[in-house]
This record gives structure tokens, sequence and C-alpha cells, in this order.
């Protein structure tokens, strides 16, 4: 393995939320007296990152990611725990730490709104100390890559979301950082730009061998970018490996799709033994997918074809999505 | 040096922000001449009854009201602008984008004080100056170059000590809706605008131990009428001094209550 | 039937409601100038008084002021010319109502909130400064329409002048320009007669003073006879011509609204 950048050992994160009291009374109480009641964000987390990874951190709403997001690149104080990104501990905030690192954030900007783009990032370039010719040297970098040099002298609020998203990479770019946090980059961006972006990242990632670790609501932006995913659900780590692995490991079945050859007439699925455990969840005509254990699977499949006269029949792993949504609304794992 | 080249950059980025709202000079120039023409107008209706109040003259009441009028003109060319685009409604704590602040390599409170500018308020600035030079000259009293030094000190201390009264105020902003407390502030500063000789006994102490607005005004303007002890100006000093350090540890406990809490 | 303004009245009360925290907080910045103004001059006035006025005198005075400004003040003003430039004027044109009761019903409901604020803390204030009222009868009988007028003029001033936002952008700061004249020659500063002559001949000319002092005078016994009837005389004229210019305006800005397409 590579180098590591990301170190975290039994992270976890409680949060105190004021418990408020309905009524006058009870409400004046508590601005004296305020009581609380701990939440734990993130719990025992422990995972490694090496240099040049891209690693995609995806749960559902509420799970933990951005805790997680935001103890690593140093917003939040964690309640125990380590971390060490890039030999720092984040939460110090060093200039020089602060200067390796840069966080996007899918629905906030960083952009002075009233003015053209080129002037944010001039400031910028102040900001994180980036010598007047890198400065250029990088930008031209961006500007080809995301073919942006018309938006550069356009007052941002003029920009389309799309547009947008391309300045902030820019801004989060221009000093070179050595890690790159993405928080739901594309958030609220059409198809073809969601596309645009992918292809961007991976460019990029392969050639400055930057770190990129993604939360993204879109599996499509985990699955085109990350070859590792860790999943937190309830605070905690569910699956730290790679993409593919990820429906084996975490859904205990598969889909069978199977087309009966209708000219034949009868159609016969069998599945009334006591221990079949199948489900269907599509069925059109002749055409069927159906869940099944994954134990069961050979055993149903033979049964299917003694059975019945059948054009195709394939067996499959279910769509991450559907992994993922299993797992959010508390079904399998 | 360094910080000052980034202050020079936020100053311009400001301008660029400012012209893009297109900010009609003529207009800034009317409204300030309204507030300069109408706080010297009415002094002078309350010294067309009577000569001096509590050992204030005219002018020496008029050299409080330029104070006033710098120490609003330097408060809106900078620290305004900076703690509203921090904690005002529209605020960076509340729209979130307060993260991209905390995670630039400079000092947070460095930034937030420093980066925005409202450059309209020079000619406040301006305003304020004129009343008071043209103030001092009616004073008619020797007014040493050691005075004038030590009034542009007081007006240091006095400056300093609005300010980190105000960056106090702002940093409440990370457990509450902390403006409230900087709107109610406003109010009463507007009471600095006469010597605090001028109010009773009990808003005079308000104003010199509680809210120290009276200070921030009517010390320079003292040290003016040459009555201001050596005591009592070590005491600014001291009090701006203490008074920035004290909103400066505030404001980093603020920003850690921040990082320990929110989500 | 109801009328249809009471229902907007309701749903404005229900929303500043909201904001009254924040309606305090106005209210508090609005009563400064006039207490700076009272305390100075009772400190001017000292034990023996000046230009016949006692510090009791003083007291009394500026504490009706700041209730009566409070009550004159038309706060939503201000918004008349942001809801022309954003195009909100759209939804407000569309209602089955006349557009003039979406500011009134909104000035009425949050004047009574701010009233909840104004009256305990001017009663403190009275306890502590000791005004001297000598209220009769006549005076009050007089007092109510005179501030009722008061505020009608000052809505109205301020509405057409907010109106001019239909042609042109900075037509606020017309408002901050009111705002100011009212400061001085309302009233505020000083009580008028203790202007010095060139103010208080303008004071008596302008509509400014009819807005805020007029009543105060009259509720707190400065003028009686003929100068009282003057004063209604003035500020029936005056609110003459603020309302015919406020439909003049309406009528041609409404029309040109259209033509621009807001």
């Amino acid at each position: 393995m590579t180098e590591t950048i990301i170190a975290v050992k039994a992270l976890s994160k409680n949060y105190r939320v004021p418990v408020r009291s309905e009524g006058l009374v009870s409400s004046l109480k508590s601005l004296f007296h305020p009581s609380y009641s701990q939440v734990k964000a993130v719990e025992d987390l422990n995972f490694e990152i090496g240099v040049g990874e891209m690693v995609g951190l995806i749960g559902p709403n509420g799970a933990g990611k951005t805790t997680t997001l935001k103890m690593l690149s140093g917003l939040l104080y964690p309640t125990t725990g380590e971390v060490r990104v890039a030999g720092y501990v984040p939460w110090e905030r060093r200039p020089e730490y602060l200067r390796k690192i840069s966080i996007v954030l899918g629905n906030k900007s960083q952009m002075l709104w009233d003015i053209p783009a080129m002037d944010s990032f001039r400031v910028l370039s102040e900001i994180y100390l980036v010598p007047e010719k890198e400065f250029r040297r990088t930008l031209d970098d961006l500007i080809d890559l995301l073919e942006m040099k018309d938006l550069l002298t356009k007052p941002v609020r003029n920009l389309s979301l799309g547009e947008r998203m391309k300045c902030e990479l820019t801004a989060s770019l221009l000093y070179r950082p050595a890690l790159l946090f993405l928080d739901e980059p594309t958030l609220g961006l059409d198809v073809s730009m969601q596309l645009r972006l992918r292809q961007f990242l991976k460019e990029y990632n392969r050639r400055n061998e930057v770190t990129v670790i993604l939360t993204s609501h879109y599996m499509a932006d985990v699955q085109a970018l990350c070859p590792r995913v860790i999943l937190i659900h309830h605070g905690k780590l569910l699956y730290d490996g790679a993409l593919d692995g990820l429906a084996r490991h975490l859904a205990p079945f598969k889909l069978i799709k199977i087309t009966l050859d209708q000219k034949n007439g009868k159609t016969f699925l069998n599945f009334n033994q006591p221990d079949d455990k199948v489900e269907i969840l599509e069925h059109e005509e002749n055409k069927y997918v159906m869940r099944v254990e994954r134990e069961q699977v050979p055993s149903l499949t033979s049964r299917l074809l003694q059975s019945n006269s059948v054009t195709d029949l394939s067996i499959e792993d279910p769509p991450i999505e559907a992994v993922m949504d299993q797992i959010y609304t508390g079904g399998a794992a | 040096m360094r910080l000052l080249r980034l202050i020079s950059e936020f100053i311009k980025v400001s301008f660029q922000e400012e012209s893009a709202y297109r900010v009609n000079f003529a207009i800034s120039l009317l409204t300030s001449l309204l507030t300069v023409g109408s706080a010297a107008l009415s002094i002078s209706v309350v010294f067309g009854q009577i000569d001096h109040v509590q050992g204030w003259t005219y002018a020496s009441t008029m050299v409080v009201l330029g104070v006033y009028l710098i120490m609003n003109a330097l408060r809106s060319l900078f620290i305004n602008p900076g703690l509203e685009s921090l904690a005002g409604m529209d605020g960076e704590v509340w729209s979130g984008r307060f993260d991209f602040s905390l995670l630039r390599p400079l000092d947070t409170q460095f930034m937030i004080t420093f980066r925005k500018w409202r450059l309209f308020s020079l000619i406040d600035l301006f305003f304020g100056v004129l009343v008071t030079g043209i103030a001092i000259y009616r004073m008619e009293a020797a007014v040493s170059i050691g005075q004038i030094l030590l009034f542009c000190l007081m007006i240091c201390s006095g400056l300093a000590i609005l300010y980190a009264i105000l960056l106090l105020f702002s940093s409440l902003v990370f457990w509450s809706p902390g403006v409230m407390f900087t709107w109610v502030f406003n109010g009463l500063f507007q009471l600095a605008r006469y010597p605090l000789s001028m109010y009773p006994g009990w808003l005079r102490f308000i104003l010199t131990w509680i809210v120290p607005v009276g200070i921030i005004t009517t010390f320079p303007a003292q040290v003016l009428n040459g009555e201001l002890s050596m005591k009592t100006l070590f005491f600014g000093i001291g009090l701006a001094v203490g008074m920035v350090i004290l909103a400066s540890c505030f404001f980093r406990r603020a920003l850690k209550h921040y990082a320990s809490a929110s989500s | 039937m109801k009328h249809p303004g009471w229902a907007l009245m309701r749903g404005f009360w229900l929303s500043w409601l909201q904001y009254r925290s924040f309606l305090f907080i106005l209210a508090f910045g609005w009563m400064i100038p006039p207490l700076i103004y009272m305390l100075v001059w009772m400190m001017v006035a000292g034990s023996q008084g000046i230009a016949g006025f006692s510090q009791g005198e003083f007291a009394a005075y500026y504490l009706v002021l700041i209730l009566v400004n409070q009550i004159t003040y038309a706060q939503t003003n201000w918004t008349v010319g942001d809801m022309i430039r954003v195009g909100e004027m759209n939804r407000i044109l569309m209602r089955p109502i006349a557009p003039v009761y979406d500011p009134l019903a909104s000035e009425i409901a949050c004047k009574i909130i701010y009233l909840f604020f104004d009256v305990p803390l001017v009663i403190v204030l009275a306890l502590i400064l000791k005004p001297e009222f000598h209220i009769g009868f006549t005076e009050a009988a007089l007092f109510i329409p005179a501030l009722l007028a008061a505020w009608a003029l000052r809505f109205l001033w301020g509405y057409w002048l907010a109106l001019l936002a239909f042609w042109a952008t900075k037509a606020d700061a017309l408002l901050v320009l009111q705002d100011t004249l009212v400061f001085l020659l309302g009233g505020q500063v000083a009580p008028i007669m203790l202007l010095p002559d060139w103010m208080r001949g303008l004071a008596e000319m302008l509509p400014f003073r009819y807005m805020v002092a007029f009543p105060v005078e009259i509720l707190t016994g400065q003028i009686s006879g003929t100068a009282i009837l003057n004063g209604f005389l003035m500020q029936a004229g005056w609110l003459t011509l603020a309302y015919i210019l406020t439909m003049v305006l309406w009528k041609n800005g409404v029309r040109r609204y259209g033509a621009v397409g807001g």
C-alpha cells in the first residue's frame, strides 16, 4: 500500500443537544438550567487512507458523514479518538496544514458573489501564499481542464449553477492541495454537468495524485470516481472496502431475471417449498425479476429451469442503489 | 508586511464589490451631509439657549460630536462590514459559509476584522475630521502639539474599545442570534454624541462602567480641554488594551464552541 | 360583511408578532434620539429652568413625544421602494383589495406591538424623571384628532416619496431626508419654541412639525387658541396635498409599472 495520508483511530463525536421544553415557565427554567441530552453522531471509527486514493464516504442522511468530514478537515473537535491528516491534527488548524487541504461544499459558495471569479481567485492566492508564477500556471491548467475561460470575467452571481461549481473547484485547487474534501459536489447539477465534473475529478486525481474524499447522495458519483467506499450508518462504520464488494458484503440476496417462452403457454413458477424466501419484484407478461437469498440461488435456478421453458435467465447482484436503500431504511445487515 | 498586502487586497476587492452595487456617490454624499448637518445644527440649537453646560462650551461639545462622527465613520469603514459579514442577518455563521473562513490559513480574527471595507465611509470620515478641526479652532484655546498627539492616541484607544465591544457582541452569534445585542448597543452608542457630563448621574455611571460608550468620545475631547488627568489617560489606554485582549479571548472561545457544537 | 382589511391586519399582526424582539429593538433605537435631547435639555434647564421650561416640563414634553413619534413613524414606507423594485408589487396588485391597505394594515399591526414595549418603558422613565403634566380635558380631547392627523400625514407624506421608486431607484434617499427634517423641525431636537427664529419659521410652514410636535404641544399645553386652530389648518392642508400627490403618483406609477413590466 502507498503512504498513508489520513489515519483515523477510535474516532467518536457526541453532540450535546439542549432539550427544550414547551411553555413559557419551563423554557425560562431551561434558560438558566439547560438540560442536555447526548447524541452520538459518530462512534468508534477506524480507517486509513493512502496518498492519491479516491474514497467515497457514503451513508444515509444523518449517518455521520458530514460530521466525519468536518472532523477530518478540522472544522470540528472530536469527543474522543485520534486523527492524523498529512501528519497534522486537523482541528489545531495550523496554517501549514490548512494549505494542504481544501474543501468544496456543494450547497455553499466560497466565491465573492458580486465580482468576477478572477478577483476571488486572486485574493485566495494571496491568502494561500501562492507565488504569482505558480498561480498563473495552476490557473491556466484548471481553466483548460474545466473549459472555463469565458467565466473568469463575469460576476459570479450571473453564472449558472454548473459554472459556479467549476469556479468553486478552481478556487479550492488553486494552491494545489494534497487533499480534497468534496461534500455533495454535484448537488443540483444537470446530468451532463455531473458527468463532466466526474471526468474532471478523475483526470485531476490521475495527474496530480491528490487524495479525494467524496460524499454524495448520487451513487453514480461514487461509482464513477471511488474504487473504495466507507459506509457509515448510525455513526458506525459498516463497510470499508472496494465498491464492487459492497453489494456482496451487505446484501444477502441476488436478483434472478428470467424470461419464459410464451409460445409454450404454461408458466409454472413453483416457489411453494416451505423454506423458499423469494420475492417477485417486477412482473411484466413473461418477464420476472425476483429477489432470492444467496444460498437458495442454485437450487431455485435449477428448479426454474426444470419446470419451465426458459428463453433467458440471468443472476445478478442487486443494483447498488437498492442495497443502499435496504440499509438506509433499516433492512439488511 | 504580508498582512498589509492582504489588507490592501481586501480593500481592492471590497471596492469592486461596492461598485458592483453601484452605490451612488451623490446619495452617499447627501446622507453624510444630512448626518453631519443635523448633528451640528442640533448642538447649535442647544447652545443657542445657553453658553455652557456642566463646563462644556459650544466648541468643546462640538469636538465630542466630531470624535463621535470619526468613530462612526471608522466603524462603518471596516469594523461593521467585517463583523456583519460574520454575524449579520445574512452572515457566514447563518449561511454556513463560515466553514470556509475557518479553514483559511490565516488568523480568523484578523480575517473577519479586515476583509470587508466600505469605502464610502471615507466621506463621513472627512466630515468628522472637518467638524473636529473647526471645533478645535473655535475653542480658541492654545492647543499644543503634544495635546494633539494625545488626542489621536485617545481616538485610537476609543476605537479599540469600540472594536472590542462589537467583537464581543458579534461572537455571541455562535451561541444565539447575537445581532440583537449589536443593535441594542447601536442605540446606546448614539448617546456618545454628547459629553458624558450632560447626562444624569445614573446614566453617566452606566456609560462609563457598564457599556463604556461615553469614554470612547468624551476622553479624547477632554484631552483638548486640558481636563483629562494623567490617571484617566492611562485608565483609558489600559481599558482599551484590556478590552481588546478580553474580546479576542472570547472570540477564540466562541470559535472553539462552534467547532465543538455545530453540525 | 367584514372588511378584508381586517384579515390583512390579522395576518400582519401574527407575522409581526413572530419578530417582536426585532421590533422591540427597533423601537428602542428610535427612542434614543428624543431621549438624548430630553436629558440634555433637562441638564440645560437645571433647577431654575430655561426659556420658560422647567426640568419637569421638558420631561413631560419628551415622554409624550417618544410615544407620538413611535405611533406616527411610518416604517412600511421603507419597504414600498423595495417592493416596486423586486416585483413584489405584482402580488399586491393582484389582490381584490386596494393596495394601500397593505402598508396600512402592516402599520397598524406593528404599532400595537411597539406600544407593548413603549408604554411600560415610558412609565418607568416617568417614575425616574418626575415629569410635570398639567393636562385638562380640552387638551386631551384635541390631542386625539391631532395625533391621528399627524400619523396620516407622516404616513402619506412618506408614501408618496416612496412611490417615486416607480421612476427613480434611489427614492429611499428622500425618506432619509424626511427623517432628518422631522428630527430637526418636528420638535425632537428641541420644542419648536426653543428653536432659533429662522428654524422656527421653517418649522411652522413645513409639514414636519405637524407630523410629531403639534399633538405633543397641544397635550402639554404649550399652545392654545388660535395657534391650535392654525395648526389644525396646516395639518389639513398638508394632508390634502399629500393625499393628492399619493393618488396621482400611484395612478401613473402603476400604469408605468404595467408598461415596463415591473
